[in-house]
């Protein structure tokens, strides 16, 4: 009980001792760099988005301009969602958080706006390649060959900076997050070589079990964690509150860096590949409930007692949500993972659902509520507005959840009639229309959460904020 | 190590990659040596060993029409693989035949791989030989002529460059065919 004591206290030390360390310490701006880009292209990508959902039910649109077609805009948004936004944020946001928990300066400020400068011409590239149809072929690797090296070299150029703090650091503690973080920078490197270089070397079912072991651990090892990092970090930050247990916490760590890897081939269950490799898929797939509930547990207890928070702290609202959102689809995927399940589910549009509730309902939120708690810190200005920010976050959430239970309800209807087939398939593409008509409205009201969120952001970096918005940095 | 890892970053590098190399290697580099198949093209010429037939490499029309595929994007929406499931068998099959299911043999030579995670539209992992050219052609040009409900985007642009669109027929028509599975009443006879 002893030893509980002062582990619990652990996790409580860096962070709440970064409050009371020399704010002017910090520079900032590769922080402000990667923030205003990615909140850019959150945006931007948004449109996208919008776009191909509204081709779903109007196929016509935009037909005959090839640049805009389905199959270049699919990748743009993915792509822009996941490099562009998340993990570009994510990245800001670490840049923010990391030296924080470190007591020190950002090992290089320098090498950060160099890695931010570079990070955005490969985004560039990527809008370029993608709508011209220089596609590689592989679902998350859709990049050409010289942009992957480009990201290769950046990851570095981040790994290096995040390291250099790390040995740096004057607290010889590392709180969670920054396990976190530094894991995302190992896996990430060797998760991304093996999707885009060394699946290059494959072919056929080798090679789909590389992209798939890419694709899944893209999601796994490389949001999840970093993801983590932030929701760890903000969590007790925004509710002014020390985590539950820093004990659960490495339980968590330690088995999400045990069983995660396992699970590639889950995407391809009833399909041509090995059967006992589905099956260790499958059984690894089903352990996963371990570190979830870990984490999830934890952040659930560190709530304890102070559920009240949530009436008016927008950020703790988004952090919240999106554990629950990171419960459900944690919860999903070991389920879908049962071969009875995946017979149903597999390759309707339930999985969109499922993909959206995990990148945008867990992950986007915990960077949209980093991003409201850090910007106007680092740019030392009330936020513009409470009241928006607070509109954004029912905007997101009524959208997302409508975007999210209209995909299962409609995919899952999908699977069964496709399991009939007595149903001719175009039946069932007609049969859809109503589902895909909810979907595009639920992404216009996400799309006013987006503008909502990203106006309110940029707002308070120009200095638009009020006198009236005070009490927003007074509460901090 | 727990506690070790808490305060010492080699200790926890270490261990997070040790960790993260020993589910890695064995999913991605031990099955394809463990399990031939997935690198050995299928060839059976003994009809009671089952389905008979011969996987051929793709010509160089062919890998174009498959480059326009890439291009296109259209492995988003349609999947190339028959499941080990009844319907899947059904849906691939042709005129009261039913599809063998997709075995790793019939995809050595296919790079990137074109299995796909979504069916939008149907599967075409059996399409070859099914539709003729003079089907396709007005399919690319605007698919709700021919199949009314359909929501395929129109593809003119592939139509009116006759050596690309001659190129992904060429390439349709490979889909499936490694295996001799189907009665005698193709569009070609």
């Amino acid at each position: 009980m002893q030893s509980e004591a002062t582990i619990k206290s652990a996790g409580e030390i860096p962070v709440s001792e970064a409050a009371r360390y020399n704010e002017s310490l910090h520079q900032d701006t590769t922080a402000k760099l990667f923030l205003v880009s990615s909140i850019s292209y959150f945006f931007i990508v948004g449109i996208i988005a919008l776009v191909i959902a509204a081709k779903f039910v109007w196929p016509e649109l935009l037909g005959t301009v090839q640049y805009l077609s389905y199959g270049r805009l699919r990748p743009l948004h993915v792509n822009g969602m996941l490099f562009g936004w998340l993990l570009a944020a994510d990245m800001g946001l670490m840049y923010y958080v990391i030296p924080r928990l470190c007591g020190v300066k950002l090992w290089s400020e320098k090498l950060g706006i160099a890695t931010a400068v570079l990070w955005n011409i490969i985004i560039l590239g990527a809008v370029v390649s993608l709508l011209m149809g220089w596609n590689q072929g592989w679902e998350y690797a859709e990049l050409p060959l010289p942009l992957d090296v480009l990201v290769v070299i950046a990851w570095v150029m981040f790994g290096a900076n995040m390291f250099g703090t790390v040995i740096t650091r004057k607290y010889t503690q590392m709180y969670v997050t920054i396990w976190y973080c530094l894991g995302t920078v190992l896996w990430t490197a060797f998760v991304y070589l093996t999707g885009n270089f060394a699946a290059l070397f494959a072919t056929g079912v080798n090679q789909a079990n590389l992209n798939w072991m890419y694709v899944h651990n893209a999601v796994g090892l490389i949001f999840t964690p970093i993801g983590l990092a932030i929701a760890y970090y903000f969590i007790p930050k925004t509710s002014n509150n020390p985590l539950h247990s820093h004990k659960l916490s490495m339980i968590g760590f330690w088995s999400l860096a045990f069983v995660y890897v396992w699970t590639g081939a889950h995407h391809m269950l009833h399909g041509p590949i090995s059967q006992w490799l589905q099956t260790i898929a499958i059984v690894f797939s089903v352990m996963l409930l371990v570190p979830v509930w870990a984490v999830v547990y934890n952040f659930f207890a560190t709530m304890r007692g102070q559920w009240d928070q949530l009436r008016d702290n927008v950020p703790l609202k988004f952090l919240m949500t999106g554990v629950v959102f990171y419960l459900l689809t944690c919860f999903q995927g070991p389920m879908h993972s049962l071969r009875s399940v995946n017979a149903i589910v597999s390759k309707t549009d339930w999985i969109p659902g499922h993909a959206h509730m995990a990148v945008l309902g867990a992950f986007s939120f915990f960077a949209i509520a980093g991003s409201y708690y850090v910007v106007p810190r680092i740019f030392r200005r009330a936020l513009f507005s409470d009241s928006l920010a607070n509109w954004s976050f029912w905007l997101f959430l009524i959208g997302g959840v409508g975007f999210f239970v209209t995909l299962w309800l409609g995919g899952f209807w999908q699977g069964w009639q496709w399991n009939n087939p007595a149903i001719p398939f175009i039946d069932t593409v007609v049969a859809l229309k109503p589902v895909w008509i909810v979907r595009f409205f639920s992404g216009v009201l996400m799309f006013g959460g987006i503008v909502a969120f990203a106006y309110n952001i940029l707002a308070t970096m120009v200095g638009s904020g009020t006198e009236s918005s005070k009490t927003a940095a007074a509460h901090a | 190590m727990l506690r070790k890892a808490d305060y010492s970053a080699p200790i926890f590098v270490v261990a997070a990659l040790a960790l993260f190399f020993l589910g890695g290697l064995l999913t991605t580099v031990v099955p394809p040596i463990v399990d031939k198949s997935w690198a050995k093209p299928f060839d059976n010429s003994d009809a009671s060993k089952g389905v008979t037939g011969k996987l051929q490499p793709y010509t160089e029309q062919q890998l174009r029409g498959r480059a326009v595929y890439v291009r296109e994007g259209c492995w988003y929406c349609h999947t190339q693989q028959t499941r080990t499931l009844l319907a899947d068998t059904k849906r691939s099959g042709w005129r009261g035949v039913d599809s063998p299911v997709s075995t790793p043999d019939e995809f050595v030579y296919d790079s990137p791989h074109l299995f796909g995670t979504k069916r939008t539209g149907p599967d075409l992992s059996r399409v070859g030989g099914k539709y003729d050219e003079q089907w396709h052609r007005a399919h690319f040009r605007n698919p709700r002529d021919l199949v009314p409900g359909s929501i395929m985007p129109p593809y003119p642009w592939i139509v009116e460059n006759e050596e690309e669109f001659q190129a992904v027929v060429a390439y349709l028509q490979t889909l499936g065919r490694a295996k001799n599975w189907r009665p005698d009443n193709d569009y070609e006879k």
